[in-house]
């Protein structure tokens, strides 16, 4: 208050050091938003390799790179809608409708049909939940848990509560078989990964839908057309819950109601983890990919050492609550750092 | 300057009556009853066409059974329905019920069934707490963190239980689910008794005041001084220990305990509170509407199951309801437009 002499030079300069700053922040925030998922990676990998008697056997690896895939799948979805700042709480239930009505299908009219029912189906369910969040208004978590609902009991009156299970071995080499050594389902979750990650950092639609997560008010008044954007991503999130639904059934042959448990947590798990920020804005799709990976290993520990299921649950909220600690003090740190800046 | 006036808005101004959406200016005095009341009048009219109509549903003991099925997620819904009220949300009640039923289920045979009920209660509090401390003391956003939590508490009661099912033996602690008071279900007394205090809670208190004025403009109340994260903790808590009295009263019920008996629950809870009218914008919340959806879902549930229809049915009739209840309140608030704001 005393001592500065303001001149306008001072001001210019501390202006011009603050933008320095607040750029080294800024890229330093987003490496380690990038790539901050490795670290716990790298720490569970070497941990299963030393502690879990065959985790690097040909057969677990292979599991792993499945069950991975298909989360990581449903995984680009969830990052798509936390990009724009909503939520798909209904994921793992339009999997299960996808899956088990996959299988019907197959049964009834082939393979090729069957797969485009699968498909559909979960685009239908996520076009209905763009409508409802866009259009009515309803908070996406609320209406995605209403056709969570509507999803699980149609796929539990579809099944009768028990299991369909497919005749044609063939469509079972879609995620069995292998191209060059690598399962196919994991050659499709990278496939999925690059087209996602151009799609949201490469091009004009990607932009815009984190201009709506980052500041919806803003880009409303710059004139983006939020609902069509809402119904697109909420449409391509049912559609990546449909691709898991195949993928399950190829996999397992035999599919019940609920073929995987929590799927629609641990998408959003691995999306949070792989540093895609609940905020909004922002989607990083490498990194929910290796965050499928991640939780991927840990059940597959889980199982070689003989654990029983339902340390599942622990694993899981305690990967998502660390995976949210993680987000939190991101931001605050970012905050501070920004505000250490520029004062 | 701000804290004074903002303070003063809070305790005089615009303090409506909470649960009753203001009705429009104007016309004559009944549109605007049947629209406040549009939710009791249609649950009393299903009501009675549902006597009509089924015989068996009319049955006392039917009718007993829809009274106490729909205290458990009545019980719930209304101290959910503060917490909505307060910008809020816990999805970690289906965990609560799992593991005070199972504490319950636990600590029986060791002593009396107050005790027992008493420890459950104490676990019930205890993890809505801590629900409130995570969510508001390290700034995790409510629905992930609590359905995070949800599956911790999933978890434990799964460790606990070692995937089992405890069964209760205890002669004094199962007439809890089947002593009749006036020919009431006891249950059915708790959870009136439980949506009246929060109801006095909500209008006749300070804390209640603090609930709404957070749930309306966080901001606001942190300019005036209102103890935010406090008032939270305390909903949350609330959330706790009326979800535990209905995992026990479940116990009860079943005379058995296990980590999966109420899978779903928070669906249940959330449609409650919402069809009853509970705006998710926070600020404002109905009880008589949380109550009235919740004995409307409890009837639901039973005539689908007198007619025969398989109860995966429910999942689809809840969600559907859930929809279209949202519907109906965007249209009331004005909302919902197709025109882009």
């Amino acid at each position: 208050m005393t001592a500065n002499v303001v001149t306008p030079d001072s001001i210019d300069a501390q202006r011009r050091q603050a933008e320095v700053l607040a750029d080294r922040v800024a890229r330093r925030s987003a490496i380690v938003d990038r790539t901050g998922v490795l670290l716990p990676f790298v720490v569970i990998f070497i941990l299963a390799v030393a502690l879990v008697p065959g985790f690097l056997s040909g057969a677990n690896i292979r599991s792993v790179l499945v069950n991975a895939s298909i989360v990581a799948i449903v995984g680009y979805g969830m990052t798509l809608a936390i990009a724009i700042r909503g939520l798909d709480l209904s994921v793992g239930a339009v999997a299960a409708l996808s899956s088990v009505v996959t299988a019907g299908a197959i049964n009834a009219a082939g393979a090729p049909l069957g797969v485009l029912t699968g498909l559909l189906i979960g685009l239908i369910v996520g076009l209905v939940n763009g409508l409802l969040v866009a259009f009515m208004r309803i908070p996406a978590f609320v209406a995605t848990l209403a056709t969570m609902g509507v999803a699980r009991g149609a796929a539990l009156l579809y099944s009768h509560g028990s299991r369909v299970t497919i005749s044609d071995t063939g469509f079972r080499k879609l995620a069995t078989g292998s191209v060059l050594g690598i399962p196919g389902p994991f050659l499709l979750a990278i496939l999925f990964c690059a087209l996602t990650y151009v799609l949201l950092d490469r091009t004009r639609f990607g932009r815009h839908v984190c201009a709506v997560g980052g500041n919806p008010a803003a880009a409303r008044e710059a004139g983006l057309n939020e609902r069509r954007l809402i119904v697109a991503v909420f449409g391509l999130s049912g559609v990546a819950a449909g691709v898991a639904g195949v993928l399950i059934t190829s996999q397992l042959g035999s599919v019940d109601a609920t073929p995987i448990q929590g799927l629609e947590l641990q998408a959003i798990a691995i999306a949070v983890l792989g540093g895609t920020s609940l905020a909004g804005g922002s989607g990083n799709l490498p990194g929910t990919f290796i965050g499928a990976l991640l939780l991927a290993m840990i059940s597959a520990s889980l199982n070689l050492r003989n654990i029983p299921g339902y340390y599942q649950y622990l694993a899981l909220g305690a990967l998502l609550l660390l995976a949210l600690g993680l987000d939190t003090l991101r931001q605050s740190l970012r905050s501070r750092l920004m505000a250490g800046g520029t004062s | 300057m701000s804290t004074v006036s903002s303070d003063a808005d809070l305790q005089q101004g615009k303090d409506p009556s909470p649960g009753l959406t203001d009705p429009p200016p104007g016309r004559n005095s009944v549109a605007p009853l049947a629209g406040k009341y549009a939710l009791q009048l249609f649950t009393v009219v299903g009501l009675v066409v549902l006597c009509l109509v089924q015989p068996e549903f009319r049955q006392p003991g039917n009718l007993r059974s829809v009274l106490l099925q729909a205290s458990f997620s009545g019980l719930s819904a209304s101290a959910m329905t503060l917490l909505i009220v307060a910008g809020m949300f816990d999805l970690s009640v289906a965990g609560i019920v799992g593991l005070s039923a199972v504490m319950v289920a636990t600590v029986m045979p060791h002593t009396t069934v107050g005790a027992a009920v008493g420890a459950a209660l104490l676990l019930g509090l205890a993890l809505g707490l801590l629900n409130g401390v995570v969510v508001t003391k390290l700034r995790f956003p409510p629905f992930i963190a609590t359905f995070g939590m949800l599956n911790l508490y999933l978890a434990a009661a799964f460790i606990w239980t070692a995937g089992g099912t405890l069964s209760i033996a205890a002669v004094g602690f199962l007439p809890l689910a089947t002593t009749q008071i006036l020919g009431l279900p006891l249950l059915f007394i708790v959870m009136v008794l439980g949506v009246v205090a929060c109801y006095l809670i909500l209008t006749r208190t300070r804390f209640g005041r603090n609930l709404r004025a957070i749930g309306s403009s966080e901001p606001a109340s942190r300019m005036a001084g209102l103890p935010v994260d406090g008032t939270r903790i305390t909903a949350f808590a609330l959330v706790g220990l009326f979800t535990a009295v209905a995992g026990v009263g479940l116990a009860a019920l079943l005379s058995s305990a296990s980590a999966d008996m109420s899978l779903g629950f928070e669906l249940t809870v959330i449609s409650v509170a919402v069809v009853g009218g509970t705006s998710l914008d926070g600020g404002r919340g109905s009880l008589l509407g949380t109550f009235t959806a919740a004995i409307l879902f409890s009837a639901l549930n039973n005539a689908l199951n007198l007619l025969g229809v398989t109860s995966y049915w429910q999942y689809v009739a809840i969600g559907l309801v859930l929809i279209l209840a949202l519907f109906v309140a965007g249209l009331q608030n004005g909302r919902l437009s197709f025109r882009r704001s």
